[in-house]
């Protein structure tokens, strides 16, 4: 990866301090962060974290306290308004208007982007196809389900055809079908070269999408890049669990792994040994392995998940503060 | 800029659809009419018994109906479209998903006020209609062609005074973090402006300004006379009597429903207590002018207090 990367949101010492009565809530820290073009891109964080707030400072609906930002170049502070043109964004606790028909409502939304209104129709008839709303299209939003307005949320960030779109905890309220149609319109819409950005404090729901994540807590950034570089990052740190599948003398095998360089443990299991090791020693393993007419049936690196590093940063992140 | 029309017509459909609106209009507008004229027609019938003169002409026997139930029907109307107007949008979240479109927010409130502008006037209008039509109807006296250049002035001016409330009412709803709250505060605010005032107004006047020198005897037996004063105090008693006036009208001009009311005494040709036939519809509008400036202002200052409060606000 030689290409320089394009970044379609930069941050420079963002801060937002909110005031309520006598005390102020720091809510985003001299936060410096970079989105990549078309990177799916993980906003992680536990609830308080400060996501929204940023996500809002980024769309203009709350104004930093201090430090700037930029989104697909234009400046948060001054040019907001340009920004929300091309931004389908997604707001925490966003509603509908409920006498009205989702169609009416997205017809609403499509009027103050300014799409000429003999696009609208079919725009709006093919964005409700997208989310699977095209069926109700003709109901009030009063009759929706929780999971049908947030997908009717995502349609109204889909109508200006964005190619950023910043979606607060989007799966909220959508059941496990919901929630795999979601990601395959995520994916999807990836694929058309836009830029997503997911915040959640569910990791499991959406993190295994991201190319890039940044975990968040308590309004600063404890760790952000593309997801495999974190992952080996975090493997040659906490290190490599060897799990090897043997047939013959496990014993053996076992003492003999325990004298190498970098191994720091080895335990013995049912037909199997667990090493724990700084460095990955498949190889070293398979050929002393060979050399004592040991067979191995399998050997395999257990990788760290996503939720291994959540908890190793967000742990790490605790324990500092 | 289109997206100003785009959120006043959809706020303005909002509106007439809204069973608030229609009901106000509907019941409001009848039931506060044939009371009012039930009330005027027992005043007549008990000053014919007695034998005091009435005013004639159409406008002189329903001048005072329409008045009146205008000026409880303009505020109420203004306060009831403008209490949620932005804390109505927050509590739903409409606000925030409007907010991440590419609108300014000047837009926003903007766009809320040229619906209610017209919803308003809707109102107002029909309900000034089914009055005169009403008072046509129960008083058998049909207007002059003056009457109604008169009255469609009456209606202007009952739109400005309802947009006023209206100010003051989205104002409140813009501060205020839940639309229980600006409810509470705007329909408190009026009656304040049309109960408490006019009375506070005729207390601290008569404190200040005790009227003296006229001495009511009861003799025994239950006569009653008053001793007649003397030139010196008679001219006394009438200077006091005008700084009374001076201090309750100081007072009451605090209160947008006092200006209405001037305005509506001018345009109309009544006077408190009598006709005032003598003022032409001209003569009438430059002696309400400095009422109706008060008015615009009203409007305009909550207007542009709405917006500064409503721009530097968290969205959510
Ligand atoms: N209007 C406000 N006034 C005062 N404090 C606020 C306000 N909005 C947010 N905060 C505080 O700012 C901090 C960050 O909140 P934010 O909503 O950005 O977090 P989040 O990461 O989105 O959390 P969640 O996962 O619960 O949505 C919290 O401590 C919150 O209490
Ligand atoms: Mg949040």
């Amino acid at each position: 990866m030689t290409s320089i990367p394009e970044y379609v949101i930069e941050t420079y010492g963002l801060t937002k301090v909110y005031r309520s009565g006598g005390g102020a809530v720091v809510a985003v820290d001299k936060l410096d962060f970079t989105v990549e073009k078309s990177s799916i891109f993980g906003l992680l964080g536990p609830n308080g974290a400060g996501k929204t707030t940023l996500l809002m400072m980024l769309t203009g609906l709350t104004l930093p306290t201090n430090g700037s930002g930029r989104v697909l170049g234009y400046d948060i502070v001054r040019e907001s308004r340009e920004i929300r043109r091309r931004v389908g964004f997604l707001p925490e606790g966003f509603g509908f208007y409920e006498h009205l028909t989702a169609e009416q409502n997205l017809e609403y939304i499509a009027a103050l982007n300014d799409i000429p209104k003999p696009e609208r129709r079919k725009r709006i008839e093919d964005i409700l196809s997208l989310v699977g709303l095209y069926e109700v299209k003709n109901r009030r939003v009063s009759s929706f389900s929780r999971g049908m307005k947030q997908r009717l949320g995502i349609a109204q960030a889909l109508i200006k055809d964005p190619e950023l779109l910043l979606l607060d905890e989007p799966t909220a309220g959508l059941d496990p079908e919901g929630s795999r149609a979601f990601k395959d319109l995520v994916l999807k819409l990836n694929s058309e070269g836009r830029t997503i950005v997911l915040s959640t404090h569910l990791l499991f729901e959406v993190g295994p999408l991201c190319s890039s994540i940044a975990i968040m807590n308590r309004g600063r950034i404890v760790v952000q890049g593309r997801v495999k570089d974190l992952i080996s990052k975090l493997m040659s740190e906490v290190g490599y669990k060897i799990y090897v599948e043997v047939r013959g003398d496990l014993g053996k095998l076992a003492s003999a792994l325990t004298g190498m360089e970098g191994v720091r443990g080895v335990r013995i299991g049912v037909d199997s040994l667990y090493v724990d090791s700084t460095r990955d020693i498949r190889v070293d393993i398979v050929k002393i392995a060979s050399d004592m007419k040991v067979e191995i049936s399998s050997i395999r690196v257990e990788e760290p998940s996503l939720e291994d590093l959540f908890i190793r940063y967000y742990r790490g992140e605790a324990s500092n503060a | 800029m289109p997206s100003v029309y785009t959120v006043a017509s959809r706020e303005f459909s909002d509106i007439i659809h809204s069973k608030r609106f229609i009901i106000l209009v509907a019941v409001f507008s009848i039931v506060f009419m044939v009371g009012m004229a039930s009330i005027y027609l027992t005043v007549l019938s008990m000053a014919q018994g007695l034998g005091i003169a009435m005013p004639t002409g159409f406008l002189g026997r329903a001048a005072s109906i329409i008045a009146s139930s205008m000026s409880y029907f303009a505020p109420i109307v203004g306060i009831a479209l403008g209490c949620d107007a932005i804390s109505g949008e927050r509590e739903k979240g409409t606000l925030k998903t409007i907010l991440a479109q590419p609108i300014y927010r000047d837009t926003f409130i903007t766009g809320k006020f040229i619906a209610a502008i017209l919803a308003v006037s809707i109102a107002v209008s029909i309900a000034s209609l089914v009055n005169v039509g009403g008072s046509i109807v129960i008083l058998g006296v049909t207007p002059t062609s003056e009457d109604i250049a008169r009255l469609a002035l009456f209606i202007v001016f009952s739109i400005l005074y309802a947009i006023s409330y209206y100010g003051i009412a989205i104002l409140l709803s813009t501060i205020a973090r839940r639309t229980t709250q600006s409810v509470i505060v705007s329909v408190t605010l009026w009656a304040i402006f049309t109960f408490a005032i006019p009375i506070i107004a005729s207390l601290v006047a008569y404190m200040y300004r005790p009227i003296t020198g006229i001495e009511i005897i009861q003799r025994p037996g239950g006569n009653v006379t008053i001793r007649r004063p003397s030139p010196e105090e008679m001219q006394r008693i009438i200077e006091q009597t005008r700084a009374r006036a001076t201090i309750t009208e100081a007072i009451n001009s605090i209160t947008p429903n006092y200006h209405f009311t001037k305005i509506i005494q001018y345009i109309l040709g009544f006077m408190q207590g009598g006709l005032n036939q003598s003022l032409s519809i001209y003569q009438g509008l430059v002696s309400a002018w400095p009422n109706i400036l008060v008015l615009v202002l009203v409007a305009c200052i909550t207007l542009i207090a709405s917006y500064m409060v409503f721009i530097r606000q968290e969205a959510r």
